[in-house]
Formats: C-alpha cells, sequence, structure tokens
C-alpha cells in the first residue's frame, strides 16, 4: 500500500515495505523505518521505534482525508493526498487572485451589522460587516477599493466557520 | 442565629463552574437543580445535576440573566438556595434582593454589600475610612474636563482614568501625557455608558510595573472574618487573567500579614458575609495599594483551595447556612505552591481570536497534584453565544520549580482537538525564564509575547511518526469499511454468550 501525505509544506509518499504481525517495515520518501505499531483505541497508535515510544492521536477532521495528528509535544494537520484532493487544489490555486475579493467568517458567529449592498462602492479600509461570536464583535473591511457583488447573509443571520460573507469585484477603471 | 441546612440548590451558571459547585454539593447530599438556555440542553452541567430546567433561548440576556426565569424555577423545583456562580447575576444586588423577597436563600453576600463593593467610588471612600491604602485618587466622580485636569496635577502623571459602575479592564484609559487628557475621558466616558449604562468616571495614579495581588477572605453571619492568603495574578492578556498562582512569588511573611489584616477589614467595613475577594495592585517596592473588591466566588479560586485545603464552596453554602466559620485565622497556613492555567478555546495564531467549534477528540491530563475543571467532552459543540472559557488546569507542587514542572507535564499531556485553544501558549509561559524566575507583573505577556507566540520546532522522525500513524489509521479505516460493506459472516461464538448459555441453561 503506498499514499502521499501532506504534513504541514511537505509532502512525502508513505510505502508499506513488510508486516509481521505488529511490525511494519515502510519507507517515507528514502527513509526507510521499522516500527513496533498498535492501534490502542479508535483514534490512538502506540508506536515503538528503536526503543523510542510515540503515543499518537490520529482524529478524523471534518474535512475527508485531513487528519489532526497529536504526539506529546506537537499537533500536525495531515491530509491525504490523492487524485480528487490534488484537483480540488489545483482549482483553488486559480481561484486565489478572486480570494482577496471575498470575505470568509473566521469563525462561527452572528450577523450584527452589514453596512454594504450589491452595487455599492467601497474604498480599502471601509468597513463592510460585523460578525459577532463569544462575546467579541469583529469588524471586516474592505481589502482593496472596489464595487460589492453579493452579500450573500443578512443582519441577524447565525453563519458558520468559513462562510461567505462578501463578494466584492474589481473596478474596470476606464 | 439558628443554622437552616440547604436541602437543594439551584446553581444560576453555566460551564466548569456549574459543575464544580454542584460538585460540593453532591458531597453535602445537597441536591442539585441545573437551568439551562437552548443552545446548552447537551451541556455538561445539565447531565451532571439532579434536575434541570430550560429557561430560555440562547442569548445570556434572556437565559441566564433573566432573572424572572431564574426565580420562577427555584421556586416551582423547590430550591431553597441560589448559587450564582460567577458572572452572570452573581454580583448584580437588584437579584440579591429579588431572592431575599421570594425567601430563596442568595449563596453571597448582602445586596447592601455588593452595591457598596459595586460602586467603585464609594468602595474607595469606604476603604480609606477603615485605613485600608487605597491608590492615590479621586473620591467623587469627575464630572468635567477642567476638574480632571486638576485632579490629574494633584495625583501627577501617568494616570488611569476609570468607569466608576464599571470592572474587567471596561471603560479604562491610560493617559501619560497632558495632551491625552481630553480625549482619553471622552473615550472612557462612551465606553462606560455603552458597557454598564453609567459614565461616571474617576481618576487613579497608575502604579508602574503593577502586580496585581488579590487575598480571599470568608466572612460569616457572626462577625468573623478570615482570609486565605493570596494570589498572584499578573500574567493577564488585555486585563484578563490567564496563569493564577499562590504563594505569590514576591510576596513577604510581613508584607501578606499586612495585606492581610487589610483585607479582613475590608470585607468588616462591609459587613461582608460569604466569600469575597480583595483586589490589590502593588508595586516593585511592595508598596500595596486597594483596587477593589469582588464580591462573589472568582474563576481562579482553585489554587486558594489546594494550597489552604478548604473547599471554599462547601464554606459558602455552610455561611448561608447559618453557621460559624470552623476555624480561626491562626489555624490555617498556606502548604506548598499551586498555579491554575485558563484554557480558552482561541487561535493563538490569530490575534486570540475565539474558536467555538466541536471536540473531536479529547485527552485529560492526571496524576499527583492535578485538577482539572472543565466541561467539555468528545462530540460536544461549544456554543458561541457564551464566553470561551473552557476549562482552568489547577496543579500543585511542594515547591514552586515543582509546581511549573508538573504545569508543563500536564499541559503536554492535555489534548483538546476539533477546536484551537490556548495550550500551547500556556507550555511557553511555563517555559519564559521570567515566570521561571517569579520575576513578572502585568507586562509579562506583552514584553515576551515574540517567545510566546514562535513557534515550536520538531524533528523530522517526528514528523514522520505522525505520518506513519496516519497510514496506519487511514488503512484502519479502509479494512473497516471493507468489512462493514462485505456479505455478514457466521456470528462468530463470544465468550459472552457462551458464558450466558452456559449460566442460563442451569436455570
Amino acid at each position: 500500500m503506498e499514499l502521499e501525505l501532506k504534513v504541514n509544506k511537505r509532502n512525502a509518499i508513505v510505502k508499506e515495505i513488510k508486516r509481521e504481525g505488529n511490525i511494519l517495515t515502510l519507507a517515507v520518501d528514502d527513509v526507510e523505518y521499522t516500527v513496533d505499531i498498535v492501534k490502542v483505541s479508535n483514534q490512538e497508535f502506540s508506536v515503538l521505534y528503536e526503543g523510542r515510544s510515540f503515543n499518537i492521536e490520529v482524529i478524523e477532521n471534518k474535512e475527508p482525508k485531513h487528519f489532526n495528528v497529536n504526539t506529546l509535544y506537537f499537533k500536525f494537520d495531515v491530509e491525504v493526498v490523492d487524485n480528487e484532493s490534488r484537483y480540488r487544489q489545483s482549482r483553488m490555486q486559480s481561484k486565489l487572485i478572486l480570494n482577496d475579493n471575498t470575505i470568509r467568517s473566521p469563525m462561527p458567529g452572528k450577523v450584527v451589522k452589514v453596512f454594504v449592498k450589491p452595487g455599492d462602492i467601497v474604498e480599502a479600509g471601509q468597513p463592510l460587516i460585523v460578525l459577532s461570536a463569544m462575546k467579541m464583535e469583529s469588524e471586516f473591511k474592505a481589502g482593496q477599493r472596489g464595487i460589492v457583488k453579493e452579500v450573500p447573509v443578512k443582519e441577524g443571520e447565525t453563519v458558520d466557520n468559513d462562510q461567505l460573507l462578501v463578494v466584492i469585484d474589481d473596478i474596470q477603471e476606464k | 442565629m439558628e443554622q437552616k441546612p440547604i436541602k437543594k440548590v439551584l446553581v444560576a451558571n453555566r460551564g466548569e463552574i456549574a459543575i464544580r459547585i454542584m460538585r460540593s454539593c453532591r458531597e453535602m447530599g445537597i441536591e442539585t437543580v441545573a437551568v439551562f438556555s437552548d443552545a446548552d440542553r447537551t451541556a455538561m452541567h445539565v447531565r451532571y445535576a439532579n434536575e434541570a430546567y430550560n429557561i430560555g433561548k440562547a442569548p445570556s440576556s434572556e437565559s441566564y440573566l433573566n432573572m424572572d426565569k431564574i426565580i420562577a424555577t427555584a421556586k416551582s423545583s423547590g430550591a431553597d438556595a441560589i448559587h450564582p456562580g460567577y458572572g452572570f447575576l452573581s454580583e448584580n444586588s437588584r437579584f440579591a434582593r429579588r431572592c431575599r423577597e421570594e425567601g430563596l436563600r442568595f449563596i453571597g453576600p448582602s445586596p447592601e454589600s455588593i452595591e457598596m463593593m459595586g460602586d467603585k467610588i464609594s468602595a474607595r471612600k469606604k476603604m480609606i475610612a477603615a485605613g485600608v491604602p487605597v491608590v492615590p485618587g479621586t473620591t467623587e466622580k469627575v464630572t468635567s474636563e477642567a476638574e480632571a485636569a486638576k485632579y490629574i496635577r494633584e495625583i501627577g502623571l501617568p494616570v488611569m482614568i476609570k468607569a466608576s459602575a464599571g470592572g474587567g479592564g471596561k471603560g479604562m484609559r491610560l493617559v501619560k501625557k497632558e495632551s491625552q487628557i481630553a480625549s482619553s475621558l471622552r473615550a472612557a466616558r462612551s465606553e462606560a455608558k455603552t458597557a454598564f449604562g453609567d459614565d461616571a468616571l474617576y481618576i487613579e495614579k497608575y502604579v508602574d510595573s503593577p502586580h496585581h495581588i488579590e487575598f480571599q477572605i470568608l466572612s460569616d453571619k457572626y462577625g468573623n472574618t478570615v482570609h486565605l492568603f493570596e494570589r498572584e495574578c499578573s500574567v493577564q492578556r488585555r486585563h484578563q487573567k490567564v496563569v493564577e498562582e499562590t504563594p505569590s512569588p514576591i510576596m513577604t511573611p510581613e508584607i501578606r500579614e499586612q495585606m492581610g489584616a487589610y483585607a479582613v477589614a475590608a470585607a468588616n467595613a462591609c459587613q461582608y458575609e460569604g466569600a469575597g475577594t480583595i483586589e490589590f495592585i502593588v508595586d516593585d517596592k511592595l508598596n500595596y495599594y486597594f483596587l477593589e473588591m469582588n464580591t462573589r466566588l472568582q474563576v481562579e479560586h482553585p489554587i486558594t483551595e489546594r494550597v489552604v485545603g478548604v473547599d471554599l464552596v462547601k464554606e459558602q453554602i455552610r455561611i448561608a447556612e447559618g453557621f460559624e466559620l470552623p476555624f480561626r485565622q491562626e489555624d490555617l497556613k498556606q502548604s506548598g505552591h499551586a498555579i491554575e492555567c485558563r484554557i480558552y478555546a482561541e487561535d493563538t495564531d490569530n490575534n486570540f481570536m475565539p474558536n467555538p467549534g466541536t471536540i473531536t477528540h479529547i485527552t485529560e491530563p492526571f496524576g499527583f497534584g492535578v485538577r482539572c475543571d472543565g466541561y467539555v467532552y468528545e462530540g460536544y459543540t461549544i456554543p458561541i453565544f457564551y464566553d470561551s472559557l473552557i476549562s482552568k488546569l489547577i496543579v500543585w507542587g511542594r515547591t514552586r520549580e515543582e509546581a511549573i514542572e508538573r504545569m508543563r507535564r500536564a499541559l503536554y499531556e492535555y489534548k483538546i482537538t476539533g477546536i484551537k485553544t490556548t495550550i500551547r501558549f500556556l507550555e511557553r509561559i511555563m517555559n519564559t525564564p521570567d515566570f521561571r524566575k517569579g520575576e513578572y507583573n502585568t507586562h509579562f505577556i506583552e514584553k515576551n509575547s515574540a517567545f510566546l507566540l514562535a513557534d515550536g520546532m520538531c524533528d523530522r522522525n517526528c514528523e514522520d511518526m505522525a505520518m506513519i500513524a496516519t497510514f496506519a489509521q487511514y488503512v484502519s479505516r479502509l479494512e473497516d469499511s471493507k468489512k462493514t460493506n462485505a456479505a455478514p459472516s457466521e456470528k462468530k461464538e463470544t465468550n459472552w454468550k457462551r458464558q450466558l448459555r452456559k449460566f442460563t441453561s442451569r436455570i
């Protein structure tokens, strides 16, 4: 079995070479490891490598093939990269230019105030929308000059994490 | 005065403090009543209590701050007392008064004591009259800019402009230069009006390199007051406490005795009943000044409990029942060292933005000297309507060094997945030289922000181990899904079923 994994900014190929009971030999890119690995609970593994003991939690994220991985001292975000996620990744790259002009909610919350509507021209630094969560209010401002294209939410509405709040288009300078 | 035992307590709060209060009630054989909003149906305090009632919609104003609903629920459930916890209605004298009018015991001080200490200007006056040293400042509210400028010249810059009805860091402005006086006054006044509905201001000298040291007191209905020593609370971020410890690393036995005596005098000056905290501000030369009194149980009370060996919630209840304090000042001693770290659901990489969400996994720390007061569990979704404190980690050690190492160890063990928390940030505080040496004041976090927000470096081995475990988990999940999709195999005989058959065949 072979998988491509992504940890933080690093991509690596993990390939199983041999398995005998708990003893697993595999290669992470060009480095070979022989470990004693046992699944001890639904989301935890005990890994023994050259006498060192690693107790590792591998917890599935909301997004499929995304895991939150905890060792004693560190946390990692690990993604299983397959064709589907490679496709999504490349689509996101091409969308990056537009990303500067969208405001997405950084956390679940409630829309307290909306200052703009589609068709309004906004300047850089102009307040667009205020979100409230956990007794804190955050005001989101326009990153650059533009014209408001969409405001898919309204005052009083509850929003999720990463929900689209405001879309701004570039103004075509004559 | 007679003793009237309390049989049932309604806890007018939520989160970790509601559970903590209910634990002591259980130990005393007292029944507990939980109240919850629509957003808290699955909260731990609801699951823990003997009885639980819905009191309204999610926003606090419609539920946890709804006095009518809470009092009605207390009466219909047959509760004879209400414990308000901290925050919410705990320092609301109108609520305390209504409890009294309705024949419900409010586990806390009288409405009069709450009012006296809640108005910061009147509290200062009372303290001055009782001989308690206060921060040099105004004793009447400041109404005009000219008046303010006059006081400021008398007191001497720098000064703090503060809201009389305020607390928690709101409605406060630091003025370092004469040119800032007008704008700071205006800003403080408007913030005070918005936050507390009262724009009365007073002015205090700003103490440089301040330490925030507070004393816990207990007073019974018979005029007995004791102090349970100090808590050092100077590790703060934007005036919000992050780490607390006791004993304070800068305290001396002489100063402790003096401040303790003043704390007791302060409580007696307002005929206090119950548990309370006297806050002092202390400079590097150990000059101390009364800052304010908190007429409620505080978040950081567990460190006092650990070092003095007293359950403060039980004492609050016994005082409310009319019992005398079971100890005198000379019976109380500090033993060892305790530290508390507050764990918030906040993203430290993103300006500590609150981070509500669903807990996908949780591993709590255990072992000698570790106490974890929380309320979240795997699968629980933290609501967006309340504050972001999710738990308190309290450790005890025989020495301060042992307590710090134990806290580091416990923080490494503590893993909450699914939301961002401040656990990593707290680990770094335990590693910061200033904290380890015990040489810090309220500027600690600001001063060490680069160190505190730096990323930990992980070696390549460790990263590879994470990938190996992920590989194994992915493979394991694939095998699981193959098993459930495969045709059901012959039912395997389990040991349990075999034993059951053996047993039932003998009947």
